[in-house]
């Protein structure tokens, strides 16, 4: 009997043993610099997991057939980094992304060809002319038009502010008759910070977007969309006309933060058509270890329509020149104007 | 059949009396260890990365163990905490792993000889814990939560080393069946947690879409009054579920002391 013990025994141990041993061998992955091996990774990564290639009509595999042709074994790092942000740069996606240990490649397409509608130097004057001017980091916050009207500026979402933070700037803002909130040039961040300040316009739960994600690797892999809401913050509520200023780089949480507070009663936008940039990006990495980001869950307005090519304001007006040699932003006074005037 | 039903009766709702292994004499007792190790970790989760994460782990073992009805059965508590750190292939990014498992288990008797038992049972297995990336931004981390029916073995021999007894045990915990945490393939931690999209998250596991198996070596060595325990823990946990796969393997050499409770 002892020796059947053992022979089992030793029978698990080395069944134990050949399990891990296989295991390891599939583990086993080493630092890669092959080209090729990095292109086809890096276009495999974006063939299973980017979601916008319907929407964009973007044919992947001809995609893959355009560029491959360019790698060789021989080539240098730098020159398969250009083939890669290339070949990336035809989605046309803010949100995507090759980073290698010198490079960073971007598509600055959604706002290159764009007036900027936007000049910091002459906010700042309005700062200095204004009433109770206040700021948290990236918030900045002052009482203009004869303290009649609010104004906010909110540079980034990366940036969050407390809830008591908030509170003090609407404190800030008692009597005003109405609120300018200005995202110009606000590149995003995250959304749970946009979505506090928001909270701050409404008063009860709205749906006010949805989401979807992959759930395969096909290009028409998603799921359900499924309803964002938005509920009333416990804090200060502002109930009062607000006008929301955006200009082409309002981009990402930016873009998310206009797609919601555009559908409240007492909200208009103003200035020019906001960035996109509405998938949910993911990052990911290259055997060489290069990092890669990309869009993959779509976030949708209240419609179920993308604003991934950004979104039109309800009133469009640009920065003229005039203006600006009169050190006024025309948006902020077009604003003004509107606020006074509304009832 | 009669046999399984009441070995599981026996198992998981009758409250037996506590024994011990190393002394028949003694009716009722507790044997606790508590090991500290570290060792080799790799981690692949490709809803972080598609490549291998290899590095370091350290872990907390504390197990509590007793014998009872005549040596036929024993009850096995073990509580583990274990970290980790690793790099990609190119040794620019980290994963830190953190896993607490938790597991209760009874075994059976199968066979004995005056200085060998063979025992086998069930247990049942908790496991929390999180791989974390350092530089994904939206997709920094995926969590593990799995509770598990596991089939459990346990071989026990005892010799002499100069005439001091040791004892050598070998444990292997294979998960049959469970339910885990299972995110769909691209979904976001955003999406699961803010905005609420629970739907379907957790899936029923078994060898279809997980396999995972632990398995630990001790050797008890008695030192003057007390006695040394010398481990090696290896834990293998694979999962394919939504398009996202998840391999950790570790192995860790561990060391620590055991400790007897008189009960009686």
């Amino acid at each position: 009997m002892r020796r059947s013990c053992i022979t089992y025994l030793s029978c698990l141990f080395f069944l134990t043993a050949v399990i891990f041993f296989c295991w390891g061998c599939e583990m086993e992955d080493e630092f890669e610099t092959s080209p090729f091996r990095n292109f086809e990774a890096c276009w495999k990564l974006l063939d299973e997991n980017y979601c916008f290639f319907d929407y964009k009509e973007v044919d992947w595999n001809a995609t893959h057939d355009k560029y491959f042709p360019m790698i060789t074994d021989s080539m240098t790092e730098h020159e398969l980094f250009q083939v890669l942000a290339s070949m990336t740069l035809e989605l046309q996606d803010g949100h995507v992304n090759v980073v290698s240990k010198y490079f960073f490649s971007s598509y600055e397409g959604w706002f290159q060809y764009y007036p900027a509608n936007f000049n910091w130097s002459i906010i700042q004057s309005y700062y200095q002319k204004g009433a109770r001017a206040g700021d948290y980091d990236e918030i900045r916050y002052v009482r203009l038009s004869s303290d009649r009207i609010g104004y906010i500026y909110y540079g980034s979402f990366n940036e969050s502010i407390l809830e008591s933070e908030l509170n003090k700037i609407f404190d800030a803002f008692e009597g005003c008759k109405g609120l300018i909130i200005d995202v110009r040039d606000n590149g995003g961040g995250s959304l749970t910070n946009s979505d506090r300040f928001a909270s701050r316009f409404l008063e009860e739960k709205t749906v006010c977007g949805y989401i979807q994600h992959k759930i395969g690797k096909g290009h028409q892999d998603f799921s359900e969309p499924f309803p964002l809401y938005l509920e009333p913050s416990d804090g200060n509520l502002w109930l009062k006309p607000v006008i929301v200023l955006t200009n082409r780089r309002c981009f990402s949480a930016a873009n998310n933060f206009v797609s919601k507070m555009r559908i409240l009663p007492n909200v208009r936008t103003l200035g020019g058509s906001t960035g996109g940039g509405s998938g949910f990006p993911f990052t990911s990495e290259l055997p060489n270890g290069w990092r890669i980001r990309f869009s993959t869950s779509p976030i949708l307005d209240v419609d179920k329509q993308h604003t991934e090519f950004g979104i039109a304001p309800d009133i469009p007006v640009t920065l003229s020149p005039d203006d600006i040699e009169r050190n006024k932003d025309t948006l902020i006074e077009t604003a003004i104007q509107l606020l006074l005037a509304s009832d | 059949m009669k046999r399984i039903i009441g070995y599981l009766w026996v198992c998981f709702v009758t409250h037996p009396l506590l024994a011990q292994y190393h002394n028949e004499e003694i009716q009722r007792g507790m044997n606790e260890g508590t090991l500290i190790g570290i060792g080799t970790s790799q981690i692949r989760d490709t809803y972080l990365s598609p490549f291998n994460y290899a590095g370091w782990g350290a872990r907390i073992f504390n197990e509590r163990m007793t014998f009872f009805r005549e040596m036929r059965f024993s009850r096995q508590q073990i509580i583990s905490v274990d970290i980790s750190s690793t790099e990609n292939p190119a040794e620019n990014v980290n994963d830190f792993g953190a896993f607490v498992n938790y597991s209760f288990a009874y075994h059976y008797r199968l066979q004995a000889g005056a200085n060998f038992r063979l025992l086998t049972g069930a247990s049942a297995h908790l496991m929390g814990g999180f791989i974390y990336n350092t530089r994904n931004g939206n997709n920094p981390l995926s969590a593990k939560v799995d509770v598990d029916l596991n089939f459990s073995f346990l071989a026990l021999y005892r010799f002499r080393i100069n005439g001091r007894p040791v004892v050598l045990r070998y444990q292997g915990d294979l998960p049959l069946v469970g339910v885990f945490f299972a995110p769909h393939y691209g979904i976001s931690y955003y999406e699961i947690f803010n905005a609420g999209n629970m739907a379907d998250v957790i899936k029923l596991n078994s060898f279809h879409n997980k396999f995972s198996l632990k398995t630990h070596v001790t050797m008890d060595i008695p030192v003057h009054n007390a006695t040394l325990r010398l481990g090696y823990l290896s834990s293998l946990y694979h999962s394919d579920i939504n398009d996202i796969k998840t391999h950790i393997l570790s192995n860790t050499f561990m060391i620590g002391w055991v400790k007897q409770f008189m009960l009686r």
